[in-house]
């Protein structure tokens, strides 16, 4: 056995002089997401050497860390080549939710005027209930998808309103008029964006950096170990194969969004914490970066086809954008233009391996 | 088979949720047809109370409040006070949410008219023209109804009167929409007057401060973003730190020729400030020695979001930390929480009751047959320390402002 | 009769990778007569055809249309040079109306830019009663029935002044009456000059409306005779004339007891009705019959894929459910499609998922995580034991060839240890070489006492490995054939049973 490098060298010895050309063509628009994200960080640390501190790094990692679950959920909505446009007031409910039976015991404006301080127990619980509501969104998306085979872009545009209403009335009842839910307990906020672990390079990582890494390997895990992974993958790709080989799509469907529903109620409950001041907008328009981050990661609409690696590197993409053209003072109305572009950029290079060539 | 069951079994427990959840909102929804069974008893009693105008005769009004959005905190408890203050009123009326969409809120007036409405509250999505203000008023006049656009602006200063004085079946109750920015300008300058060696941190003379505003093309957010910071420099001037040359107050960021940072989606929200906040603080921190001093919000939410990447970085944490003043409009019942305990300093009241009993006020004096300059002549006699009328235009009233730290 | 020639298409070649599909054909077509193509599935008849109209284009040969040389582009140029044809499946826009589809892509107008549909519906009224269809032309066209569509697209032909119209299987739809309506039709047509082309499987009709037969068999011309001269024998002696050659392997499986018994099974949604049958431990039981006939429904109302009407399936004399994939493969069953691409591979996985989907139970630890480990070793066996050729397990399916592809799919059904195989045209679209290896693979599986059922088109490979052959004919079984004894003619007069 040789090692790749080697064989690739090989290969590349038999080809003619126009092989060659598109050899390197073909490598350098297959890797031309990484080529982009290296040149962008090149240039802007040219620009801004503050870009290459640890605290640039840390804080790169933190958004990361806080857009990527939800992207992993999506992620297997559109490897069974749908969507899920709930996702974002999925979020918005989820945080609203846990703020409510979070808040501290001497917050003004209490939601649930009753409870007490809460305690680590409490924080546990309120996670999983926040799981539990996304999971039941979810899996309303994936019965309605599975059974009536509506296609999710209509079904999820559905739940989206129904939700964003029950978190409109949420936010209006029990006296709250629709002010803000903070006033978050110390143990939650700690929960969420203390630090367990010593500061790096003088910096703190949150704990939600370590939940990230946590859900990230699980999911990894669900993709590639297990049996309803590789059945998602099979669905995705050709939902009639599947059928035949004995892959229960229905059931596969239903679970694919119940778990995204659930990747949403934790970033609920994350983002709860994180940004402290939670209103009906919360979440709104989250799914747009999801799907954006998922697409661009090589996840593609195509269906069948996508990694939890390429997620991340999709969510670290648009998020390396984002700090880059902060760092670089980029005129706001030119960063809507700036990151359209990439992404139709890079979802034309990914589709591009999908044509069929003739 | 045994998953369908389940599954059924969950669904169904999804649907009794929502209808649950329904029921409890309905509230809002069904008002108005107690509220139009008890007129008859009702306002004599509630309804004379409110204002010493003549007897009102709500029973004819048929009155609908468009909202922006539902989902933005101080609508809300617009919303809620309203909803009050009619109800007890006893007049008939009815709520509708554009949900942030021009198009949506003038499909629900064309709907309301045909179906009889004649008295129209609105919260004008649309701030950036006065081309919405403008149809929306034809059309009611057309239908034979009157409007009373309110909180949101209809008209920018500079065109003062283009569309309040072209017509007399209009008015609007809202805040002088500079003034928040005015106001929220003082109580930063007088702060820094006070605090000026504490805030700056590096000592090096001028403050350093951040600017999020809530959405581009926003004629509120475009007023807060300008006057807070220059009322704040003349403040700091008269007391003699900095200069015309040399500003005692200079946006963080020497390179970003806006200076502010926009919530992409135009949802003033606390999301868009917590990260972008975080962002700066990863170059711009007391390691660097080129901390941000100073944090102006144009909402108190956004206010919130950035007190959260402030308090993640271990400032605004009460005792013991270094607090960084946090200057937020709206006096949201979390930002009033977050004031008293010391990690915001300040924001601008604006009086969610004032504008409720203001637009009552409205409603009863139109119904009864005053003029729209009459009416809001009244609703402002009545309150002289909350309402005032503009002096350039007659039928648009003021609900005051006022700084509020605590 | 006149004499002379209206389309003449010389020595037509066509290659595709590894086939070579037309091998010299040339066909003569007279005006004002019929002219029969005739051939087995896969004889070239199509692929001519789609030469004429420019939907392939021919690697040699020349098309001459009046004496002049035409070489079409594509389907558009041939009608607007007046040859078109009626396919057997209609091409045609459902929900819109008659009349639209008729003038699709030529709708007349009025100042250039607005549709004058007055015209149009007048026009449309015009050629119909021309032809004396009967059909509304503002009815949306999804609301007819076939025989109706078909009508429209003949229709359609004739509005282009067509001098050559092609029929591909026009009748496979039709009703007695339908086909009498036809065929006053295509006689109205001859009268005019037309030249017809006409591709059926149906001896009778043949028979009945041609003036000129043209047989062809494995791509290649076999002979052009007057139909007069010609019987059904003679026709299918010459499609079915090709020599049984050493490309199977030895047969060495011998059946045993009864394992299959299906019972009066009818399907829902499909013409399959009341078919009984039993098949041995060990056995192929071959089916057979024309495209249409049943024999994929067949397969799929056993394995659970189609919903069954009525009619029990039983295996080692227990009755299994099968009604779905999922209970079939528990039960035992497999089911290889026919439809490769649609519904067996998954093209953008790679050669192990495709392999391991229907047993990915084996390789669970703990009811929770899949053995890598373990999951490559069945993989790798099935590299080896159906010689797939591959560069890794980590190849994309779909860049393998056909024949390869087919082995994947064979091997991940055979990791289910199936006691009843379903063989749905498991050789179509491979190469010589592949085939005869997948025979081999077939008659061990046999060997070890699984029970095949294998559907083909092929009637050499049938009669080739096949222990008995069913013969289906118009959703019902019309009889069953010893494979060792019986001919290709028998097998066809059965299968045109109830056509």
């Amino acid at each position: 056995m040789k090692n790749p490098i080697s064989r690739k060298v090989e290969y590349y010895k038999t080809l003619d002089a126009k092989d060659r050309r598109s050899f390197w063509i073909d490598g350098l628009l297959n890797n031309a997401i990484y080529i982009i994200l290296v040149i962008f960080l090149i240039y802007t640390a040219t620009r801004n050497s503050r870009l290459l501190s640890w605290a640039a790094l840390v804080n790169l990692i933190t958004l990361v860390a806080a857009n990527l679950p939800m992207a992993l959920g999506i992620g297997g909505c559109i490897i069974l080549t749908g969507t899920d446009l709930s996702a974002g007031r999925v979020v918005g409910l989820s945080a609203a939710l846990s703020a409510a039976l979070l808040q501290g015991a001497s917050t003004v404006n209490k939601y649930f005027e009753g409870l007490g301080e809460p305690g680590l127990g409490m924080v546990f619980l309120v996670l999983l209930i926040a799981m539990v509501i996304g999971g039941i969104v979810g899996l309303a998306n994936g019965f309605f998808v599975a059974r009536f085979q509506l296609h999710p872009f209509i079904v999820t545009l559905a739940t989206q309103l129904i939700v964003y209403g029950g978190c409109l009335i949420f936010y209006n009842s029990n006296g709250n008029n629709g002010q803000p839910i903070s006033g978050l307990s110390q143990v939650f906020r700690t929960f969420v964006t203390g630090s367990i672990l010593p500061p790096i390079f003088g910096q703190t990582i949150p704990n939600y950096v370590l939940y990230a890494i946590i859900v990230f390997i699980l999911m990894w895990f669900i993709w590639n170990k297990t049996t309803f992974g590789k059945n998602m993958f099979a669905v995705g790709s050709n939902p009639e194969a599947a059928n035949v080989s004995g892959v229960n799509v229905f059931l596969t469907t239903t679970l694919v969004h119940t778990l995204a529903g659930i990747t949403y109620g934790y970033t609920g409950f994350i983002d709860a914490a994180r940004i402290m001041s939670n209103t009906a907008s919360t979440g709104q328009n989250y799914e747009s970066d999801a799907i954006a981050a998922c697409v661009i990661g090589g996840v593609s609409f195509v269906g069948g086809t996508g990694t939890v690696g390429g997620v991340l590197l999709g969510v670290v993409l648009l998020r390396v954008i984002y700090v880059c053209l902060n760092y670089l003072s980029v005129d706001p109305n030119l960063q809507y233009i700036v990151k359209g572009a990439i992404i139709l950029l890079a979802c034309s290079i990914d589709m591009r391996k999908y044509l069929a060539r003739k | 088979m045994k998953i369908k069951k389940i599954l059924a079994l969950l669904l169904a427990c999804v649907m009794v949720f929502a209808l649950a959840a329904c029921s409890s909102g309905t509230d809002a929804t069904e008002a108005p047809t107690t509220a139009a069974t008890e007129a008859a008893g009702g306002e004599e009693t509630a309804g004379a109370e409110e204002t010493e105008a003549t007897t009102p005769t709500a029973g004819t009004a048929r009155v609908g409040v468009f909202y922006y959005a539902f989902s933005d905190a101080f609508i809300a408890s617009v919303r809620d006070a309203l909803d009050t203050a009619l109800t007890g009123a006893g007049i008939d009326y009815q709520n509708f949410d554009a949900n942030n969409s021009q198009a949506t809120q003038n499909e629900s007036i064309t709907t309301a008219l045909t179906d009889g409405y004649n008295i129209l509250l609105v919260n004008l999505v649309d701030t950036a023209s006065t081309d919405a203000a403008s149809q929306i008023i034809e059309q009611a006049a057309a239908a034979g109804a009157q409007v009373v656009f309110f909180n949101r602006a209809v008209e920018g200063t500079d065109n003062e009167g283009v569309v309040l004085n072209a017509y007399d079946t209009v008015a609007f109750v809202g805040t002088d929409a500079p003034e928040a920015g005015h106001l929220q300008g003082q109580m930063i300058g007088n702060y820094l007057v006070e605090n000026f060696d504490t805030v700056d941190l590096n000592g090096d003379g001028q403050i350093s401060y951040a600017m999020f505003m809530g959405q581009v093309g926003n004629v509120e957010a475009l007023y807060r973003t300008q006057y807070s910071v220059e009322d704040a420099l003349v403040v700091l001037e008269e007391n003699g730190y900095g200069s015309a040359d040399e500003p005692a107050l200079v946006y963080f960021d020497p390179n970003n020729t806006e200076s502010y940072q926009a919530d992409p989606n135009g949802a003033w929200s606390a999301g868009a400030a917590t990260e972008y906040m975080q962002t700066n603080l990863s170059q711009y921190n007391e390691a660097n020695g080129n901390m941000i001093e100073l944090i102006i919000c144009n909402n108190d939410n956004m206010a919130e979001g950035a007190i959260a990447a402030l308090q993640a970085a271990g400032y605004n944490n009460g005792e013991g930390s270094t607090t960084i003043p946090v200057f937020g409009v709206d006096a949201t019942e979390s930002a009033k929480a977050l004031i008293a305990a010391g990690t915001m300093t300040g924001t601008v009241e604006q009086s969610a009751t004032g504008m409720a009993d203001a637009l009552l006020g409205m409603v009863q004096n139109i119904a009864s047959g005053s003029t729209m300059d009459d009416a809001v002549t009244a609703v402002a006699a009545s309150n002289a320390d909350l309402y005032s009328v503009s002096e350039a235009v007659p039928n648009k009233l003021y609900v005051a402002y006022s700084a509020y730290t605590g | 009769m006149k004499q002379d020639v209206l389309l003449q298409m010389t020595d037509i070649c066509k290659s595709f990778p590894g086939v070579k599909a037309l091998d010299h054909v040339s066909l003569t077509l007279r005006p004002g007569t019929v002219h029969a193509l005739m051939g087995e599935n896969g004889a070239g008849k199509s692929t001519l055809m789609k030469c004429l109209f420019g939907i392939y284009r021919k690697d040699e040969g020349t098309i001459l249309l009046e004496g002049k040389e035409v070489n079409f582009k594509n389907s558009k140029e041939a009608m607007e040079n007046g040859v078109s044809m009626v396919h057997q499946e209609l091409n045609q826009a459902l929900k819109r109306n008659v009349m639209d589809n008729l003038w699709l892509g030529r709708y007349p107008k009025t100042a250039g830019i607005v549709i004058n549909e007055r015209k149009m519906y007048e026009d449309t009224m015009k050629l119909f009663k021309e032809l004396e269809i009967n059909v509304d032309p503002r009815e949306i066209m999804g609301n007819l029935p076939v025989s109706k569509r078909q009508m429209v697209e003949i229709a359609k032909a004739v509005s282009y002044n067509s001098k050559v119209i092609v029929f591909d299987e026009p009748t496979s739809s039709l009703t007695e009456e339908e086909v009498d309506h036809l065929f006053r039709i295509i006689n109205m047509l001859r009268d005019r000059g037309c030249g017809i082309i006409y591709i059926s499987h149906k001896m009778a009709e043949i028979l009945r409306i041609s003036d000129d037969v043209t047989v062809m068999r494995d791509g290649k011309w076999i002979a052009t005779r007057p139909a007069s001269e010609l019987d059904t024998a003679t026709i299918i002696k010459l499609m079915v004339g090709r020599e049984l050659s050493q490309q199977f392997p030895p047969k060495t499986n011998h059946p045993g007891e009864v394992s299959l018994e299906v019972e009066h099974l009818t399907a829902q949604y499909s013409a399959l009705k009341d078919v009984s049958f039993t098949a041995r431990k060990g056995e192929i039981l071959g089916i057979a019959g024309l495209d249409g006939s049943g024999r994929t429904e067949l397969l799929e109302n056993i394995f659970g894929t189609a919903t069954r009407h009525d009619g029990t399936i039983k295996l080692g004399g227990q009755v299994v459910p099968n009604k779905n994939a999922r209970q079939s493969i528990k039960s035992g069953f497999a089911l290889l499609t026919e439809e490769r691409r649609a519904t067996g591979i998954f093209g953008i996985r790679n050669i192990r998922d495709n392999t391991v989907i229907s047993s990915l139970g084996k390789h669970l630890h703990a009811h929770l995580w899949l053995n890598e480990k373990s999951m490559e070793k069945d993989t790798d066996w099935a590299i080896a034991s159906m010689q797939i050729k591959t560069p890794s397990q980590d190849t994309k399916i779909r860049s393998l060839s056909g024949g390869n592809q087919q082995k994947v799919i064979l091997g991940r059904w055979l990791l289910t240890d199936p006691k009843v195989l379903l063989l749905d045209e498991p050789t179509r679209g491979i190469d010589v070489g592949a085939k005869y290896e997948i025979y081999q693979l077939i008659i061990d599986l046999a060997n070890k006492g699984a029970t095949i059922l294998m559907v083909s088109s092929e009637m050499p490979e049938l009669l080739g490995i096949c222990d008995r052959i069913l013969v289906m004919s118009g959703g019902r079984l019309a009889g069953e054939v010893d494979a060792r004894t019986a001919t290709q003619e028998e097998i066809m007069t059965l299968a045109a049973k109830y056509v």
